[in-house]
């Protein structure tokens, strides 16, 4: 191996890195404030891509009945629990479920009328966020204080779900998106397209920015406090499942961003979701679901990690990923003083 | 909900009552990885006539997720619980290779649309109630062997699937390489849903050889084509027939312009000349096919001659006096099946026997190359 | 209904399936039993002492491997091939659990994910192990030449299989090693404390499930007579982890319920959603979730527990009451018992006790006292394990315990209570009292779990009865420990103590939380305690609780000893009465 090789597969470890980082502050995000290890976080990126590639090709997007099916359960969800309070039902329903019923209406219309580039990727981006409330108020939100195993469970359970729409809506082929940039740079011997920079200042730009908001911002620590008192964080005005809500849209919104940033570098398919989700879960509990640097940098371990071992044993690329995580994980477990619940 | 439940016991118990009727299982990969190849499968089932040989025929299909054991179960709930008379699929091969044992304890024809040649490998006695009508990997990786040797390659580099397709391509391409005179190295996987394959690409540009072959299944395939195209690959790119659909088209894009795979002739009948008696064959179903569910696949073609050798088999079984629902019935029709000769399909000339359960030959396997993003006839 | 009748109506209704039911019933039941297996696993391993692992299927895999390469490419008898796999299960889960199980928190689930990954891959790039395609050809068990082919055969030694297994774990979870593995949720400090290493009792839960896991894996081979690496995969390890919680992963019964419940969940949608919809296939896995979904929302323990509800449990008859345990020699009367030498420790540059000195005799009743922050609970924390001290010396019944471990100072006769209550909340009374009788009992988990402990098991059941009806709360001996309320879960802390036969008891704050007339009632009984000759260090926080209880006090303030001697004499203390009032 040359240096240009090793450069070139540190570049590919990097990006990839950086889709399982984005990916790993998103769940980090999630458990932090709810508990839930949000195991479908991958398939918001995969909706993404399959959204705007069937608007690329001039195709009705299945997003649009995803959307509704979301919105009708939600909907439902509201209707059921608030069944004697129709005030409280129509604000339960205006948070919920409206949004995904009218980003259904807002795919159809902007593919109904041919709108251009720039409002395909605004209806994309609305419609993923607005499934992150919806599957929180459909999913989580009744069992929000069930132990972290049950919120697991449910969470497999919603991803199982999810791809199965998926799959029935966008089918089982792949697609790609065409890139914002056709820049590139070239270093030396090496080339780097302008869609590779972009995830890079994203992905490094997001980990600053959560690790600052729940650091610093009284509002961020709130959040944060929700996870550990439910009651307590009630009483100093945050609203557990206004709480569960936001950071869900939050998550599905890093997704959409993180959909529109590997389109089109990387195939994506319905199922994509699953392997990528996995090792942006790595880089999260290497993280401790604390940390957001280091879960980033756990994220871009793996990627490197990879890369690599495919240039020498592409075969055996998974055993040797995860066969060094082991040590990773029993380097970061002893690092780490595990607090005896009380 | 009480109401559609009854309707459905009762239209259950109808059909039971009803008269002399053929029963086809069908158990497919309609989810999980092998979902790609399953769905079109599925599609085809749809458009296959409720008649053959004159009786009525019922379709039940079973979704096997890909998964072995689940492929396992669903043959045995065909065969105790719905009592059919002959199995279709799977539509791997690992799962096919699983349904080996109990349709043959069942007694149950089964025509599989898996790739590999070890499915109906007759040195296996109880490959006897086993037919597959999908082309062998062998037949397709000699194809390539010849072609590649006729345009002067001696080396050629390999990135597959680290599946069982990958697998079953490996072994073949290695035997047909080296009768070729062909050198294949470096061997190279990947997974269908890896994002990047940089690695594996960078290794066998380094190596350089004159051709690579990338064996893979509809788009992910495109994965490391794109990849070698973007790095300046300057030999020849072969694929294989699993990627014999317009959603690989659309994906690898001009990428693919210039790249070769073998492929049954279905892929593209309009190149075949009128002479060709799979033209008429194959336009007939795509026609059909694209008119419900969009542009063809191959895989949807192998479902297809499922039904096409059937329907040649199901008369002759019937000869025999056997009633369908009988255990008679489905040794007469894994006879016939057997006797199954010139019998024309989509993907070539079927013509079986004792110790070839699959029959396909040269006629079913076409060189196409992908030009100005459509499938052409390829020339040397 | 008796639970005894119920599982006579489920072995009865096993028994009689293949006559009754339709054969791919049989085959539907054969895998029910083998998922069963895994899921009684991961109910001992996730529900009972809460270590989350997404791997069974990576040792399903190994047992079906193992026999798949042994019989078809060596010949083995699969008799022989089940004995190897059950050995390499047994060492591999050996070191994956000395390795994982040291890890705490989220990283354990991950880890079992990665070797479970690890696994899968590896099974499919072994060229010798037909790789991806599979091996075909494995054949049949044999019972003395008959070899078991057909499905209802192979049913019977399945279920036979299971049913034994089930009745071993059930044995299990109630017995001595069985209460110590229930306990384990509750963090390490409280099992130390009653001489249990936790480490070791996680390792050895971990093996057996993965030996639960590998036989069924061992049963799989034989039954496909096929082996392939897709049903080993990750997904199928979050299918066992999804039974056992869906069932109810703290019952052992959960795991057969759960295992039917998704086996037969998704055969009826695959039956009924076509007739439904008119279309096959897709839809299955969409409404399977959104179904587990519903059920989680409504049983979120799973079905088991929900189930129980509505079966009332039966009264059952208190044990009786008996000393059948060996006792220890106990030290005469004004003999040291325990004696703090300049014990030291520190926090970095912080120094919470400060060279602190004193001792406790035997049958006396002694009092640590000091307002928060002084120093008591770092002290407590010195003597009974829970930290090393950094100087200084601590003795006990004249040994060294500055470096031992907790469960070696209980093992020479502290007994302790815990400022936070840590009992077990869903075990009864009398099986938490009898957790403290743990090293005084011999039987280990293979024993226990063959039920060769009765004799064992009765002596440690009539102690813990002896204990409470010392402490008065015999009556409450079967109502589920959680359920009482703070002042005499207390208490049954104070029993628990007991019933390891301490020298010495180590008392927690145990006024702290208590209501007025809690505080009397706990005040007498130590007292009462006292009477009986026992030994007594109380760390407290309360001084009008103290007074009158004691003999002698030691009062600690910022880390330092302020004043020691009779209570009325402490209580007068200028220093004393600066350091608690304030003037």
């Amino acid at each position: 191996m040359d240096v240009s090789i090793a450069a070139l597969l540190t570049q590919d470890g990097l990006t990839n890195g950086a889709i399982y980082c984005l990916i790993a502050l998103a769940l980090v995000l999630v458990f932090a404030v709810t508990r839930v290890i949000f195991v479908p976080q991958g398939e918001f990126v995969a909706f993404t891509v399959l959204t705007l590639a069937a608007f690329e090709q001039k195709q009705l997007p299945g997003t649009v009945w995803l959307s509704l099916a979301l919105g009708v359960a939600a909907a439902s969800a509201d209707i059921v629990a608030h069944r004697r309070e129709p005030g409280r039902m129509l604000r339960a329903i205006a948070g919920s479920a409206v949004p995904c019923l009218l980003s259904a209406l807002l795919v159809w219309g902007v593919f109904a009328t041919g709108a251009g580039w720039a409002f395909q990727v605004i209806a994309t981006v609305v419609a993923v966020m607005a499934m992150g409330p919806a599957v929180y108020r459909v999913a989580f939100q009744p069992i929000a204080t069930a132990p972290v195993l049950t919120l697991l469970i449910v969470s497999v359970a919603v991803h199982f779900v999810l791809t199965g729409l998926g799959l029935l809506f966008f089918g089982a082929e792949g697609a790609r998106i065409s890139p914002f940039t056709t820049v590139s740079f070239t270093f030396g011997s090496i080339n780097v397209s302008g869609q590779s920079l972009l995830v890079y200042a994203f992905t490094a730009g997001l980990v600053i920015a959560m690790a600052v908001f729940f650091k610093v911002t009284l509002f961020g620590k709130a959040l944060r406090a929700t996870a550990a008192n439910r009651t307590g964080a009630r009483l100093v005005g945050v609203s557990p499942n206004f709480a569960g809500r936001l950071c869900f849209t939050l998550a599905a919104a890093i997704g959409a961003a993180s959909g529109l940033l590997i389109g089109p570098i990387t195939t994506v398919y319905y199922d994509s979701g699953f392997l990528v989700g996995l090792k942006g879960f790595v880089g999260a509990i290497v993280g401790g679901l604390a940390s957001y640097p280091i879960a980033a940098a756990g994220a871009i371990f793996v990627g490197l990690v990879e890369a690599f071992s495919s240039f020498w044993a592409s075969a055996y690329k998974e055993v040797i990923v995860f066969t060094l995580i082991l040590p990773v994980l029993l380097w970061r477990s002893f690092n780490t003083t595990h607090h005896e619940e009380e | 909900m009480v109401r559609i439940l009854s309707a459905a016991v009762a239209a259950t118990l109808v059909a039971t009552a009803a008269h002399a009727q053929i029963k086809v299982g069908v158990t497919l990969s309609l989810t999980g990885p092998a979902a790609s190849l399953g769905i079109p499968e599925k599609n085809t089932i749809d458009l296959m006539p409720k008649k053959i040989g004159g009786l009525d025929v019922t379709y039940i299909v079973l979704d096997d997720a890909s998964d072995t054991t689940k492929a396992v179960t669903n043959t045995k709930k065909l065969i105790t619980e719905d009592k059919v008379d002959v199995i279709i699929g799977s539509t791997t091969t690992p799962n096919a290779m699983a349904m080996i044992d109990v349709v043959a304890e069942g007694e149950t024809p089964n025509i599989s649309l898996g790739g590999s040649a070890r499915i109906v490998d007759p040195a296996n006695p109880k490959t006897k109630w086993v037919f597959k009508v999908s082309q062998h990997d062998s037949l397709m990786a000699d194809a390539i062997a010849v072609h590649a040797k006729a345009a002067g390659i001696k080396t050629m580099g390999f990135i597959g699937y680290n599946d069982a397709y990958g697998e079953g391509w490996l072994v073949e391409m290695k035997r047909s390489a080296e009768t070729a005179g062909i050198k294949l190295d470096p061997i190279e996987r990947f997974n269908r849903t890896d994002a990047s394959t940089t690695g594996q690409t960078l290794k066998l540009m380094a190596a350089n050889p004159q051709a690579v072959l990338i064996v893979g299944s509809g788009t992910p395939a495109a994965t490391p084509h794109k990849e070698l195209m973007g790095r300046g690959y300057k030999g020849r790119i072969y694929q294989t027939h699993g990627v014999g659909n317009s959603d690989f088209l659309r994906v690898v894009g001009k990428d693919g312009n210039g790249s070769f795979l073998p492929a049954g002739p279905m892929l593209s009948y309009e190149s075949l000349p009128d002479s060709n008696p799979i033209k008429k064959v194959a336009k007939e179903y795509i026609t059909a096919y694209e008119a419900k569910f969009g542009p063809r696949t191959t895989f949807g073609g192998h479902a297809w001659d499922s039904y096409i050798v059937l329907d040649k088999a199901v008369p002759v079984a019937l000869k025999s006096g056997a009633k369908p629902g009988t255990k008679e019935f489905r040794a007469a029709l894994r006879n016939a099946l057997e006797g199954t000769k010139e019998v024309v399909g989509v993907h070539g000339v079927f013509n079986m026997s004792p110790t070839d359960h699959n029959g396909l030959d040269n006629r079913g396997r076409t060189m196409f190359m992908i030009k100005d993003g459509k499938w052409t006839l390829a020339t040397k | 209904m008796k639970p005894r009748v119920l599982v006579a109506i489920v072995v009865a209704l096993v028994a009689a399936a293949p006559l009754v039911a339709p054969p791919f019933y049989v085959t539907l039941l054969n895998y029910i039993g083998l998922y069963s297996l895994v899921a009684l696993g991961l109910v001992l391993l996730t529900g009972v002492a809460g270590q989350t692992s997404f791997g069974q299927a990576a040792f399903v895999g190994l047992g079906a491997y193992t026999t798949a390469v042994l019989t078809t490419q060596y010949g083995m008898s699969p008799w022989v091939t089940l004995v190897i796999a059950l050995a390499i299960t047994l060492v591999i889960g050996y070191i994956l659990g000395i390795i994982t199980l040291s890890m705490g928190g989220h990283y354990l689930p991950l880890a079992t994910i990665a070797w479970g990954m690890s696994l899968y891959f590896l099974m499919g790039t072994i060229e010798s192990f037909g790789g991806f395609t599979g091996i075909t050809g494995v054949p049949p068990v044999s019972f003395f030449g008959m070899a078991l082919t057909q499905e209802s055969h192979f049913y019977y030694f399945i279920w036979l299989v299971t049913l034994l297994a089930l009745w071993c774990v059930a044995n299990l979870l109630d017995s001595r090693p069985g209460r110590a593995i229930r306990a384990l949720k509750q963090g390490t400090t409280m099992v130390e404390a009653f001489g249990v290493h936790p480490g070791r009792m996680k390792t050895a839960v971990f093996i057996l499930a993965a030996l639960l896991a590998c036989l069924s894996g061992w049963l799989y081979a034989h039954l496909q007579r096929f082996v392939n690496p897709t049903p080993f995969g990750i997904n199928q390890g979050i299918e066992y982890l999804f039974m056992a919680v869906v069932g109810g992963a703290v019952s052992v019964w959960g795991a057969v319920l759960g295992a039917t419940l998704v086996t037969l969940l998704k055969t009826w949608l695959q039956d009924l959603l076509p007739k439904l919809l008119g279309e096959a296939g897709q839809f299955e896995i969409i409404v399977f979730g959104v179904l587990l979904v519903i059920l989680l929302q409504h049983a979120r323990e799973g079905l088991m527990p929900f189930l129980q509800r509505f079966v009332p449990s039966p009264k059952r008859a208190l044990p009786e009451a008996g000393d059948r345990l060996q006792h220890r020699s106990m030290p005469a009367a004004g003999e040291p018992v325990l004696e703090v030498n300049k014990a030291r420790k520190t926090f970095g540059g912080l120094v919470a006790v400060n060279d602190v000195s004193f001792d406790v005799k035997a049958r006396e009743v002694v009092g640590l006292i000091g307002p928060n922050g002084a120093g008591k609970s770092t002290c407590f924390n010195l003597i009974s394990g829970a930290l090393d001290a950094t100087a200084g010396s601590i003795r006990f019944m004249g040994q060294e315990l500055t470096k031992a471990s907790a469960s070696a100072i209980s093992r020479m006769g502290l007994g302790r209570t815990f400022q936070h209550v840590k009992l077990v909340a869903t075990m009864t009374v009398v099986e938490n009292v009898a957790l403290g009788a743990y090293l005084r009992g011999t039987k280990g988990i293979v024993a226990s779990a063959l039920k060769l402990n009765r004799a064992d098991e009765a002596a440690a059941l009539a102690e813990a009865m002896r204990q409470l009806q010392r402490v008065g709360l015999a009556e409450h001996a079967h109502d589920p420990a959680g359920s009482l309320p703070l002042g005499k879960q207390r208490v049954v802390e104070i029993a628990r103590a007991l019933a390891a036969d301490p020298i010495l008891l180590l008392l927690d704050e145990p006024a702290a939380g208590l209501r007025y007339a809690e505080k009397q009632q706990l005040a007498q009984l130590i007292k009462t305690l006292k009477g009986e000759g026992m030994t007594v260090l109380l760390v407290e926080h309360d001084m009008d609780f103290v007074m009158g209880l004691v003999d002698r006090l030691v009062v600690l303030n910022f880390g330092q000893k302020l004043a020691q001697g009779l209570p009325e004499a402490v209580q007068a203390d200028p220093a004393v009465r600066e350091a608690y009032l304030g003037v």
